[in-house]
């Protein structure tokens, strides 16, 4: 029952951490330019959420139309922004790419960075997961979204799997 | 001679500013005019007679009662107006005031005034025109940065979150922007689109913010440089445990 996503040589997991949320430009050079380098298996982007219409309130159901909610290009996939960035947490096959990673981080990031190496992403399948998403339930959409949400909104390959 | 008000101890710049929040002594940086003030608390339209609960009380005979000589009523409770709200949001990288000090400012240098103080976020609760005069106060001073403060009646996320990169604390109902350098609001406190935008002023810069703010931080003044101040947190510690010991 237990299947890894990590199940390669050396892993590594970090995170990036900008001492400013990032504008959709910036997240989009980022995120571009980490989309081209090989070795990084699963990606995860985290922020405060930019909802399109106002969730509560006495303004409740109106449009928010939000500056900062845009759609950004990424390795010819159209994605939608639906946060404003604040983290990426990165799985990578090993060091060197981390080195790479850091590398794009001093290119794009002006406001100052921290890269941090950890456990971000989940690893493991629980019993809750086992019980969600059934016995054949792809490793790496692990830790990726919610699991009450949908899936199939928020989690985009931009590479098949060969 | 005449006795001078001490509003809090201490010898740097956040103690003198928060000495500044709480006596009312604050400078006024910029202007908005009534209309506009009006638009972004939306809680009527511009212009308009201000909406009544009950008649003036000039009219209603109000019965014999000492207090009632000695007090004179806010304009706003004389002419019957609704209570209404204003809420502002600082946020926690040098915004100049913080609730608490909002909180002072209202409750020392404002009559009829209920200001309500949480982590994030401050409400003040007066008749109307009372609640316009303390919100335009609050806003034209030093006590608000364009950027790192802003009216937010609902949905105040955003206080405690890093700061974006244009340097305008993170609105998730984005009231706020920053347009040729000046901070706008299109929406008023709640969020609903207004009919024009109101320019709310410019930025403070990073060190001018610095200067200014009532928030202790390692990274600017730490609250253990003043040493005053913690003398006086240490004393007040030390009264409120001896006193609050009651051995049975």
């Amino acid at each position: 029952m237990i299947t890894s996503a990590s199940d390669t040589e050396n892993p590594v997991q970090v995170e990036i951490f900008p001492q400013r949320f990032l504008k959709p430009e910036t997240a989009k050079n980022l995120i571009n330019e980490l989309s081209a380098v090989d070795g990084i298996m699963r990606a995860f982007v985290h922020g405060p959420r930019l909802p399109i219409e106002v969730p509560f309130g006495p303004a409740k159901g109106e449009i928010v139309d939000h500056k900062f909610r845009e759609h950004i290009s990424v390795a010819d996939e159209d994605l939608e922004l639906t946060v404003l960035v604040g983290r990426i947490r990165l799985e990578l096959a090993n060091e060197e790419v981390k080195q790479k990673v850091q590398e794009i981080c001093d290119r794009v990031i002006s406001c100052g960075f921290d890269l941090k190496e950890g456990l971000f992403l989940q690893t493991k399948q629980t019993v809750s997961d086992y019980a969600r998403r059934g016995p054949d339930a792809d490793p790496r959409m692990l830790g990726l979204a919610d699991p009450k949400g949908k899936v199939g909104n928020r989690v985009c390959l931009l590479r098949s799997m060969e | 001679m005449a006795y001078e008000a001490q509003y809090y101890p201490g010898a740097t710049s956040v103690a003198e500013n928060r000495r500044k929040h709480m006596s009312g002594n604050v400078e006024k940086l910029r202007e908005i005019s009534d209309d506009d003030l009006t638009l972004v608390l939306g809680h009527r339209a511009p212009g308009s007679d201000y909406p009544s609960t009950h008649p003036p009380l000039a009219e209603m005979g109000e019965p014999e009662c000492s207090v009632r000589e000695v007090v004179e009523p806010t304009p706003g409770a004389k002419a019957g107006d609704r209570i209404r709200y204003v809420q502002f949001v600082d946020s926690m990288y040098n915004a100049p005031a913080t609730p608490y000090f909002r909180s002072y400012n209202a409750a020392i240098n404002f009559r009829g005034v209920d200001p309500g103080t949480l982590s994030g976020r401050q409400v003040v609760e007066a008749r109307e025109r009372d609640m316009e005069e303390l919100a335009k106060f609050q806003i034209e001073t030093e006590m608000t940065c364009p950027a790192l403060a802003s009216l937010r009646g609902a949905t105040v996320h955003g206080h405690s979150l890093r700061l974006p990169e244009d340097g305008i604390m993170f609105d998730m109902l984005d009231r706020c922007r920053l347009e040729n350098g000046t901070v706008i609001m299109h929406k008023d406190q709640v969020g609903r689109p207004i009919d024009k935008k109101v320019e709310i002023g410019k930025p403070m810069s990073e060190a001018e913010a610095a200067k200014r703010t009532t928030i202790y931080r390692v990274d600017n003044v730490a609250f253990r440089d003043d040493k005053e101040v913690i003398e006086w947190v240490h004393a007040i510690f030390d009264l409120s445990t001896k006193y609050g010991f009651k051995p049975e």
